[in-house]
């Protein structure tokens, strides 16, 4: 375990201080000696542990997995939790700074990292929910909440006060939710807008939907207020708000590292790293050390560049990735590395301007609706050529999740408007980016083998 | 049933829209769910008409070269029939209103606004469906909707025109609700295909037509003796859709022996279950109606509680001994609630069947089998 905990970035004094509650909680989640040894193996195989700024990303998220475990036993008195909840990170810093007794926590991402990432432990979880509503087969239930589910059904985590969810994206989150609080009687809530906009009035339904949003987490806040015991101000979330703006700005400076070395300097194994951390829950004192660990991995990269060292060779053919990447095992990511392949962007942090002001902090929150994920098709399509043509790829890989009726929905449109438009290869990968099952290694690798011959052999 | 002025009405009716649309009557389509009041479509002088063919596997099968199979056999039909052309109702819509329900039928929407051949207007609608916000959201689409109906029309949409089709529409709703209720008698005057296909018929049937229709049927059924069995099991159907020409369901039923006695479903009770305020403030009354009052649909919040409280309900009122449970493949909401359901039901010693359609062909034999069996269990008063 010391050497595991060495390679996710814990030092000899915070090991030893912590190393009673690891073992409390590695037991609990049923995390054997065989567990860790393959925990290891694929953190030296699948991440680039020797950077210094990798480990201390472990590091938070398996903090926050511990944190989690033991939330309830360790005096915290009001649980928070939240999935598919994309402005929950964006306030829960007011909650987690003003009370010593609140935990806040996007419960999934952390596990999903810890043990499905880490561990290749999430199949169990998955399991546990298959077995309740969420069966396998033809309906294809996303694994994402089978995930959410699967953590209480095997008693991993604590139940909450509070279990928060929204309708920004699908209809299967806050249904989750609604079957959660009739069987095991856990207090939920769900915050909405409206997906109603059309292409030729985008602006204004923006602003319509952006307000009605804000009215929403306005009565979130309320029913939040009443769950902490305290009253949870505007300043409060402007804070909050500025805080995390220092690591999106962190994220965005490495990004742009990423997007414009040749060769790209680390795998696109951390991809799913760095979207985990920007929906972590972290209080104002916990932020630093995510923008520490983020500035200190793009320090390291710009070195790497400065030397000319890559994960792949130079004058790799160049792609976007379409939708997030898989957020329990790397093993995709990986094959695409070694297969010469740069993934350099990613759909989901490309943002339609919004036109509107945006002081309000509520607002602010609300701006959600204008990333890629979040905008009707018509809209996201432009948005997809812009990041294709500002990127300079080659190509287009689409993986998208099966269990999500909103983005699977989008993936043959896309390549049709991709190919009409930009005349570059698109190759779709249906998966489920939640279920390590659904990964095939030697389809994946017949698959990117000719796409990437298309790749190289497109005229230029 | 003896109404047959129908069935010839119905076949006439492509061929009568036709004559109308170039007499420049607009056609509007709708996707069905009840979230779109047809009363404001027909306010404007347009002709709505509900598109809710379903059970064409070959414009189920179309749609796959749009978007993928995990998009609802339903919606893709939605997609096909547009590709294939050979429906004439999907060819002759001039404009499509489009409710922004579940995420199936949104990207429907958003896969036609794409391919931009057609008029879309998505209305919005919230899925709280019982806060004051959303409720003004609501009727603030249903504003944008009445003025886009009268500058696509030419014609003024004015609260008297509104209140008018609201009390047409309500009287068939009425209709179709005294039908309904019939069915809570021992001897059933009419079978749940007869009645769907009734309902069905309202989808593209001019109202007034649909009212004297349905009260020459009232008439009719009141009047005669019933030839069913009176101690067949009674069932009812609970799920999203049962789509036109999607009656094998109701076909196999019926052939086991079994007796569907009341409706779920969108096609159901959800839609003519309350009426609408025809006075006062008619865009607020029709909101309220459509979204507040009426029964949710399950991609609606907090709708679990409300829809199986219902329908434990309609079982004891209706004296059901099963449920058959009808879902689409990929429906993912609807597949989640069934586990709930057939656990509620079930503590009330009332067994509960899940079918999961694709429209295929496949469906037929094992949906035989399974329904053949739910009977003969609950004829022999044995619980799965």
């Amino acid at each position: 375990m010391i050497e595991l905990l060495g390679l996710c970035g814990f030092g000899a004094q915070e090991m030893k201080l912590q190393l009673p509650r690891f073992k409390k909680v590695f037991n609990r989640l049923g995390i054997t000696a065989v567990d860790i040894e393959r925990g290891k193996q694929r953190l030296i195989k699948y991440y680039d542990t020797e950077l210094q700024g990798v480990r201390k990303l472990l590091r938070l998220f398996v903090r926050e997995m511990v944190n989690a475990v033991l939330a309830r036993e360790e005096g915290k008195t009001k649980l928070i939790y939240a999935y598919m909840a994309p402005c929950f990170s964006m306030f829960a810093p007011a909650l987690l700074s003003k009370s010593k007794e609140v935990f806040a926590i996007h419960h999934a991402w952390a596990f999903q990292t810890v043990l499905g990432c880490i561990f290749d432990k999430m199949v169990p979880v998955l399991e546990a929910a298959e077995r309740k509503w969420l069966k396998e087969g033809g309906v294809a239930h996303c694994s994402n909440v089978k995930s959410v589910a699967g953590l209480f059904i095997l008693d991993m985590i604590p139940k909450p006060d509070l279990l928060i969810t929204s309708g920004y994206l699908c209809e299967t989150a806050p249904k989750t939710l609604e079957l959660m609080h009739e069987l095991y009687d856990i207090p939920v809530w769900s915050y909405e807008t409206c997906q109603d906009r059309e292409l030729k009035d985008y602006s204004t339904a923006t602003e319509r939907i952006v307000m009605l949003a804000v009215k929403d987490l306005r009565s979130l806040i309320g029913r939040l207020e009443q769950v902490v015991g305290f009253e949870i101000t505007d300043d409060m979330l402007r804070e909050s708000l500025d805080g995390r703006s220092k690591l999106k700005e962190s994220l965005g400076k490495l990004r742009n590292v990423i997007e414009n070395s040749d060769p790209m300097p680390i795998s696109a194994t951390h991809d799913a790293l760095y979207m985990a951390l920007i929906l972590m829950t972290l209080s104002l004192d916990e932020l630093p050390d995510a923008v520490d660990a983020v500035d200190t991995l793009r320090e390291e990269l710009q070195e790497r560049v400065s030397k000319g060292q890559g994960a792949v060779k130079k004058g790799a053919p160049r792609v976007l990735a379409i939708l997030p990447p898989n957020h329990t095992d790397p093993r995709l990511e990986h094959l695409v590395g070694e297969l010469g392949i740069a993934i350099v962007g990613l759909d989901p942090a490309f943002v339609v301007p919004y036109e509107g002001k945006s002081e309000d902090p509520y607002v602010a929150m609300a701006l959600y609706v204008q990333e890629s994920m979040f905008t009707p098709t018509p809209r996201r399509i432009p948005l997809i050529l812009e990041g294709c043509r500002r990127l300079n790829v080659a190509g287009v890989i689409d993986r998208f999740h099966v269990g999500c009726r909103t983005v699977a929905g989008d993936a043959l449109v896309i390549r049709d408007a991709v190919k009409k438009e930009l005349g570059i290869p698109v190759l779709l990968l249906e998966w489920d980016n939640f279920d390590s099952r659904t990964f095939n290694y030697e389809q994946c690798k017949r698959r990117l083998e000719v796409f990437k011959t298309m790749l190289v052999n497109r005229p230029s | 049933m003896k109404e047959e002025r129908l069935s010839t009405y119905l076949k006439d009716r492509p061929a009568e829209l036709e004559e109308a649309k170039r007499k420049g009557v607009k056609i509007i389509g709708y996707f069905p769910g009840n979230y779109v009041p047809e009363e404001l479509i027909y306010a404007s002088g347009a002709v709505p008409i509900c598109l809710a063919y379903g059970a064409n596997r070959r414009a189920v099968d179309a749609a796959l070269s749009v978007v993928p199979n995990i998009i609802c056999p339903f919606a893709r039909g939605q997609i096909g029939e547009r590709i294939l052309k050979t429906n004439p109702y999907y060819g002759m819509v001039d404009m499509l209103v489009a409710p922004i329900t579940c995420q199936h039928l949104k990207k429907v929407a958003e896969v036609w606004e794409y391919h931009g051949d057609m008029e879309i207007f998505k209305l919005g609608v919230p899925h709280k469906y019982d806060g004051d916000s959303e409720l003004d959201y609501y009727a603030d689409r249903l504003r944008a909707l009445r003025d886009r109906l009268q500058a696509y029309t030419g014609n003024e949409v004015t609260d008297e025109r509104i209140g008018e089709a609201i009390r047409l529409y309500n009287r068939m709703r009425e209709l179709l609700k005294k039908i309904s209720l019939l069915r809570r008698a021992t001897d059933l005057p009419l079978s749940a295909l007869d009645f769907i296909k009734l309902n069905h018929a309202s989808f593209c049937a001019d109202p007034a037509f649909m009212v004297d229709v349905l009260e020459s049927v009232y008439g009719e059924i009141t009047r005669k003796q019933s030839t069913t069995k009176a101690d067949l099991p009674r069932l009812l159907l609970l799920g999203p859709n049962v789509s036109l020409g999607d009656y094998e369901i109701l076909e196999l039923v019926e052939a086991s022996g079994g007796r569907i006695v009341i409706e779920e479903i969108c096609e159901g009770v959800r839609y003519y279950w309350h009426n609408i305020e025809s006075n006062g403030d008619v865009l607020q009354s029709l909101a309220r109606g459509y979204l507040v009052d009426k029964l949710p649909c399950a991609f609606m919040r907090n709708s679990t509680r409300k829809r199986l409280d219902f329908a434990l309900q309609l079982a004891r009122d209706f004296d059901v001994s099963g449920v058959i449970w009808y879902e689409l493949l990929c429906c993912e909401v609807y597949d989640a609630e069934s586990y709930l359901f057939a656990q509620k039901m079930a503590e009330r010693h009332i067994p509960m069947l899940v079918l999961e359609s694709d429209y295929g062909p496949t469906n037929v034999g094992q949906f035989k089998v399974r329904i053949e069996a739910f009977v003969e269990m609950i004829e022999k008063g044995t619980e799965q």
